[in-house]
């Protein structure tokens, strides 16, 4: 421990780089490092559903609406890989962050409280977008894939990824221990995405199932991205699409609440 | 001045009240000791100074700015008593990462975070992350990332807690440098021996209150101790008779 550094001048806060993108690279170099579970586990998980599902048993199941049921379901599938990839990012990141104290250089640093919130959610994003194009660059030849609907296809993407993110990052935000994340994944995240219509057509089913699906905020996602690649669905795209920008929109808010009061990252 | 804090009062939300109504000042380029038992109020006087918490009432302001500005962050440099290192990324990572929140270019980002794993003999775990550090180890990457940005005021919480003798006589060593060198250095310690081997003036604590301040040597006639651990025993016997009188 020798050499002692003079201070900087005082005065006005000047940045040479943004904090703010210190702050999305290291979320970025966070997931990259764990890059096995991180984005091949994930793109693998939801390719193993498209080579079950949607190959090995596509003879045994008829299409559906005229659609081969293995390019019905990838849409479905490709949204709940990106959602459920958006809420672990958001909820390791920041949970491990605040449990293991080192939130606290970033609280102390100059970072502002919506910089934090925005480099968490974009590096949700980041992630979201590489597990998701994985999973289309592979599960695509399989099924062939193409886009009918292409302005749906990326609305449905949009208020896709940044459902995901905010739902991760105030999970995150939240969460006291990791029996809360747990919980919250095998009691929401998991029902939410099989009750979505990611392997059924809500028009087939009774009366109460098809009630619990609409009540399902997934399938207004799921319907745009279907909407988007296969140009039908079962609900028109204005409806799917206002729906699920509407929930984004909401959580953004929401999330964006909780970062400026601080009520949860700071007692 | 180089921190002032005026009627900090903090709640927490179980009802608790940690600190109340508390004033301190402490003057540019001073070495500053806070004493007091667990439980005072010292750690939470520092996380509001840190913008950690947030307070219930009062006002802070960091060499004249309020501490919650970007500028007054700037400004302090913190060493927190818990091992508090982001166990994703390695130790040189850490400081670039760091200084990068403080808005250093990349390039200098890099060359501080080696000149710092220099200084505190970590060049050679540069590449590990936190749970291949020894104890002494990250004690001192603490202290490392806390200087990164080169603050000028320097909040240590029980920065040799754990540590052994001859990285505590390094870490006093590196701390009477940085402030030979003009950084105010605010210390909380257990080890009253170290307060009075570093600090000009120290102010103890109690139930979130501060119950006598000054040097050592003036609160020691004062209280009419023979040590440091006398007065530190008188200071809080005086302040518990006088609360319940």
């Amino acid at each position: 421990m020798s050499a002692v550094a003079p201070h900087p001048e005082a005065g006005a806060f000047r940045a040479a780089r943004s904090p703010f993108l210190w702050l999305l690279e290291r979320e970025i170099v966070r997931f990259l490092k764990l890059w096995r579970f991180a984005l091949v586990g994930q793109v693998l998980s939801a390719l193993l559903f498209v080579l079950v599902f949607g190959i090995a048993l596509a003879g045994r199941i008829d299409a559906v609406g005229g659609v081969p049921y293995k390019r019905f379901i990838l849409p479905g599938l490709v949204v709940q890989a990106v959602f459920t990839v958006g809420f672990v990012n958001g909820t390791t990141s920041l949970f491990e962050a605040r449990h293991d104290g080192y939130i606290n250089a970033v609280l102390a640093s100059p970072l502002r409280w919506w910089e934090i919130n925005l480099a968490l959610v974009v590096g949700s994003i980041v992630r979201e977008v590489i597990v998701g194009a994985g999973v289309l660059a592979l599960a695509g030849p399989f099924v062939g894939l193409g886009f009918s609907r292409p302005l749906v296809a990326v609305g449905a993407l949009v208020a896709l990824l940044v459902t995901g993110a905010q739902v991760g990052v105030l999970a995150g935000a939240y969460a006291r221990s990791l029996d809360d994340i747990y919980s919250i994944e095998s009691l929401a995240v998991l029902p939410l995405g099989f009750l979505s219509g990611i392997f059924y057509s809500v028009d087939r089913l009774p009366g109460v199932w098809r009630t619990l699906t609409h009540l399902d905020p997934l399938f207004y996602f799921v319907e745009a991205a279907r909407i988007g690649v296969l140009g039908t669905g079962d609900i028109s795209a204005g409806v799917a699409l206002a729906v699920a920008g509407g929930i984004a929109a909401a959580l953004t808010a929401w999330s964006l609440l909780v970062f400026r009061s601080a009520s949860t990252l700071k007692p | 001045m180089a921190l002032a804090v005026r009627g900090l009062t903090k709640t927490y939300r179980a009802g608790f009240t940690a600190v109340r109504d508390l004033d301190l000042v402490i003057a540019d380029g001073a070495f500053f000791g806070l004493l007091g038992p667990n439980g005072a109020g010292k750690t939470t006087l520092i996380g509001a100074v840190c913008n950690l918490l947030r307070p219930t009432a009062g006002e802070i302001r960091v060499f004249g700015h309020d501490h919650g500005s970007r500028e007054a962050r700037r400004l302090v440099g913190l060493a927190e008593q818990d091992v508090t290192l982001d166990r994703f990324i390695d130790a040189e990572e850490m400081l670039v990462f760091q200084a990068g929140y403080y808005g250093l270019s990349r390039r200098d980002a890099w060359k501080r975070a080696r000149e710092l794993l220099d200084q505190f003999d970590l060049s050679a775990k540069a590449k590990s992350r936190r749970s291949e550090l020894s104890g002494g180890m990250q004690r001192r990457l603490l202290l490392a990332r806390a200087l990164v940005h080169q603050p000028r005021l320097l909040i240590l919480d029980e920065p040799t807690a754990g540590a052994d003798v001859e990285l505590r006589a390094e870490l006093w060593s590196y701390i009477r440098r940085l402030h030979g060198a003009g950084t105010t250095v605010l210390l909380t310690t257990h080890y009253l021996e170290e307060a009075e081997a570093l600090c000009d003036e120290i102010a103890v604590l109690r139930d979130g209150a501060i119950v006598a301040r000054g040097s050592a040597d003036a609160l020691r006639e004062r209280f009419d101790a023979r040590d440091i651990g006398e007065l530190y025993l008188r200071v809080l016997e005086s302040a518990r008779t006088t609360a319940a009188a």
